[in-house]
């Protein structure tokens, strides 16, 4: 019996760990309980406030954690800001740590930071030694007068683009508006700089002296607003003249201005959230806007903070910024009230559906043919060979787009650029899509993600991603990535709601088929193919922001011949050599093109893409509307559906 | 009748959804080649009480034997095998086939899943099924939204049929078809009952329809029975 101990020992721990395990399954339990309280208690309203309370917090927390986060060493950024000359020896490392508080750990990090905050006390510039506060406040309201004027850009461009539809009562924005709202600020700025300041010599190019500054860059901002915002309005106005009170006040002989006015004023509710939206995705714009005319506002203020690693500088730009955008989202919310009534508040007026943008099936084959032209003959070239007799040459035989500021072939460039730029976009394309599929399993988590994703333009999580790891096309890509996920897993989480509540999958259970049968032969098949063209027709746009990442330097570093950084490394060169900077640009809005006319395929033009509706019975969507689908999902009745019905 | 000779015995089966009460202590019985038809107006618990019947909604209470064995002290493991013998047909009859399957592997499903498939045997199984709900087995090749909403209804009643079910729960299985192709279907159900001895659980709301089809009805209310005739 000498093993006799051994085994009650053995016993005993078995115990414990049952009891460590009842604890677990205790908790687990407890959670679970929770999150159906929150899926089925809580109206729908309170769940996504909850979650995206969650998301923000984690935003926030993300940061305030940047020094942290940031692998590299934050003493040495600030020891070489410091004192040039100082040896980086690890007394005087040490010395700087404890003086920036770094040696505790990160919660005491986050918790000085988050104390700081309620201050009002954003730290110290690592590099210049001075207050945050006063340079982001500088900064804001530079910042806020250029947007201020951008908008009024978008107002009227929008104006335009929506007053012919008013006009005829019928038709939409199309494709211009579309591609208006497609381009990407950073090649609006490029051109309207070679353009109007430097060929035409007609404005001030950059700086920040007064309103002729302004022009150039309000309008680089605004026009890709406003050419969203006219075409959300426009789009759904020609369903809206068609409603039944707009032909009962026609046939009563109401005036046509006066029909027009009430059909403007029921559009505008069900948008403003997304005008909102257009608010957030300016200050992302700001960044690069300010950076190419030199305009010292909050974007340029933060990107060059996360070039120098001056997380404290940036961590406040960040803030600002990201503050910036919940006000507009804010706003937004507050004229929706006010336009509706507190009666309609949330309920409000849905718009008809409206129809996606069609274009001639040529029109993206062509854009396809000229790029894939381009980039097959450039491929054969070299892009590395510095040939500095024949810098900034115009183009000719030998070189059929010219040279560069280093004598490099322009079309060499491009084409291997589009190599790295679109294989890059297509791995991230990818990894989303994978994610997507696993996350769509989880649709309280993705709505919440999906809102904050929305709420984060991809320039200000590269910004974010660059100051933790460095500039590179890895961060770029993961920057990215982050952003270009959830839009996805949302449209995957909302087919995969939408299988599991179909009759066929209550009879494959009643076949009895296992778990792993019904998800590998149906959820999955059904999911994975509109998720996938989803994710494909999103590649251009995936590439555009690659390139806006590279364009300002925090994607990949040269020599790398990537699109974004091809038109930024052209632009010093841009009053001797405007072919350099225009070959990348119209390869860019090629691309823009591309994105416009392939999302008009797939239709999910929409920036809800999980909004689409019934996918997977298109055929019948049209037919048989929601109601027929009431009979079967008796038996598979969810908890929330049984507990609205009257009891 | 006794628990030992019906092939369906429900008692005091109660379904909550979170406080409300679907079902609140339903008994009945049914025997092999008998109609019971469940009515009531919408809302009542009638779908409640077939998805507890068929163990689709584990119900919170109650008792329900299927050729003398109890289904609520099964778990999911053990009631697989069980499931094919009892089958739903449901009200719409595109929605209950996969969009993206075609007819002939719908049908086959039930034999694949239950490791039944026969690669010689098989396809001639699927053909006299189609066959037995008078389709031609041509459209086996076709897929839902290619046929009609009698010819899908048809299809859903070969794939129940596949697993050789002693019951099936019919629940409103006309009332999305076209009038003119009701009867058809009917007849069609009538006859399989007459050929192979089935037990059918007949939800419906055309008193009509349960007047000529069912031999008892049950009527429900706000949950419970109300009637039983």
């Amino acid at each position: 019996m000498k093993d006799a101990p051994d085994t009650r020992a053995r016993a005993r721990s078995r115990a414990g760990a049952r009891t460590a395990w009842s604890g677990v399954r205790a908790r687990l339990v407890a959670w679970t309980r929770l999150s159906a309280w929150a899926s089925a208690g809580a109206g729908p309203k309170v769940r996504a406030g909850i979650t995206r309370v969650v998301c923000l917090g984690l935003v926030i927390a993300t940061v305030g954690l940047l020094p942290w986060l940031s692998g590299r060493d934050p003493a040495l950024t600030v020891l070489r800001a410091r004192s040039a000359e100082q040896e980086a020896t690890a007394e005087a490392l040490n010395s700087i740590r404890a003086d920036l508080g770094l040696d505790a750990g990160p919660l005491r990090l986050l918790g000085s930071w988050a104390a700081g905050l309620l201050r009002g006390d954003l730290g110290t510039s690592w590099v210049s030694g001075t207050d945050v506060l006063p340079s982001v406040v500088a900064g804001l309201q530079v910042s806020l007068g250029l947007m201020g004027a951008s908008l009024a850009v978008a107002l009227l461009v929008g104006a335009v683009l929506v007053a012919p539809v008013l006009v005829r009562g019928r038709g939409t924005a199309g494709a211009f508006a579309a591609m208006l709202a497609a381009m990407p600020e950073f090649l609006l700025a490029t051109v309207a700089l070679v353009v109007c300041g430097v060929w035409l010599g007609w404005l001030p190019t950059s700086g920040w002296q007064g309103p002729a500054y302004m022009v150039l860059p309000a309008v680089a901002l605004g026009v890709p607003a406003g050419g969203l915002l006219g075409r959300l309005v426009a789009d759904a106005l020609p369903a809206v003249l068609e409603e039944r009170w707009a032909e009962l006040w026609r046939g009563s002989g109401g005036s046509r201005a006066r029909i027009a006015a009430a059909a403007l004023r029921r559009v505008l509710p069900p948008l403003v959230p997304q005008f909102g939206m257009v608010a957030v995705g300016l200050t992302g714009g700001a960044v690069a806007v300010e950076t190419v005319f030199a305009v010292p506002g909050i974007g340029r203020t933060a990107l060059g903070a996360a070039k120098s690693q001056d997380l404290p500088l940036l961590q406040g730009a960040v803030l600002a910024l990201l503050a910036l955008g919940l006000a507009a989202g804010a706003a937004a919310t507050l004229l929706r009230r006010r336009l509706l009534g507190p009666a309609l508040r949330d309920a409000g007026l849905t718009l008809p559906a409206a129809r996606p943008v069609r274009v001639h099936p040529v029109v993206p084959v062509v854009l396809a043919a000229v790029l894939v032209t381009a980039v097959g003959w450039g491929l054969l070239r070299d892009p590395y060979t510095v040939d500095t007799a024949a810098r900034l040459a115009s183009p000719s035989w030998a070189h059929p787009l010219g040279t560069d500021g280093l004598g490099r072939d322009v079309l060499a460039r491009l084409g291997h650029g589009a190599a790295s730029t679109v294989g890059t976009a297509a791995a991230v394309c990818l990894a989303s899509f994978l994610l997507a599929l696993c996350l769509g399993f989880l649709p309280l988590f993705t709505a919440g993600a999906s809102d904050i994703a929305n709420a984060l333009p991809p320039v200000i999580v590269g910004i974010l991603v660059a100051a933790v790891l460095g500039p590179g096309t890895g961060g770029a890509s993961l920057a990215v990535a982050l952003i270009s996920w959830p839009p996805l897993a949302a449209h995957a989480a909302a087919l995969v709601q939408e299988v599991r509540a179909s009759a066929f999958l209550t009879a494959q259970k009643a076949i009895g088929a296992t778990p792993v049968w019904i998800l590998t032969r149906h959820v999955l098949p059904s999911v994975a193919a509109p998720v996938a063209r989803h994710a494909v027709l999103r590649l251009p746009g995936i590439a555009l922001a690659l390139a806006s990442l590279g364009f300002l330097g925090l994607g990949a570093q040269p020599p790398a011949p990537e699109w974004g950084l091809l038109l930024d490394e052209s632009r010093a060169y841009v009053e001797r050599a405007p072919w350099a900077a225009l070959a990348p640009a119209a390869a860019l809005a090629v691309l823009a093109g591309l994105a416009v006319s392939l999302a008009a395929y797939g239709g999910y033009g929409s920036a809800r893409p999980g909004r689409a509706r019934n996918p997977l019975f298109p055929r019948w969507a049209g037919v048989r509307g929601s109601g027929a689908h009431r009979g079967l999902t008796t038996l598979s009745r969810t908890r929330k559906e049984t507990s609205l019905a009257p009891r | 009748m006794s628990p030992a000779s019906a092939l369906l015995d429900v008692r005091d089966l109660v379904v909550r959804y979170g406080s409300f009460v679907a079902v609140d202590h339903v008994s009945f019985d049914l025997a092999a080649g008998e109609t019971l038809a469940l009515v009531g107006p919408s809302g009542c618990g009638k779908s409640s009480t077939a998805a507890a019947v068929l163990q689709l909604h584990r119900p919170d209470g109650g008792e329900v034997w299927f050729d003398g064995r109890e289904l609520t002290a099964l778990d999911e493991r053990a009631l697989r095998p069980l499931r094919p013998a009892m089958q739903p047909v449901f009200q719409d009859p595109y929605g209950s086939l996969s969009p993206r399957c075609r007819i002939r592997d719908a049908v086959a499903e039930p034999l694949r899943v239950q490791g039944r498939w026969d690669r010689m045997a098989g396809p001639a199984r699927v053909a006299e099924l189609l066959d037995l709900v008078g389709l031609d087995p041509a459209y086996g090749d076709r897929r839902p939204h290619e046929l009609s909403g009698g010819q899908c209804q048809r299809a859903g009643i070969a794939r129940a049929l596949a697993g050789d079910p002693r019951l099936l729960v019919l629940d409103e299985p006309v009332s999305a078809l076209d009038p003119s192709l009701r009867a058809g279907v009917l007849n069609l159900l009538a006859d399989l009952q007459e050929r192979l001895g089935l037990g059918y659980l007949f939800i419906c709301h055309d008193m009509a329809v349960v007047r000529h089809f069912s031999d008892r009805v049950v009527e429900m209310r706000d949950g419970r029975i109300v009637d039983e005739r």
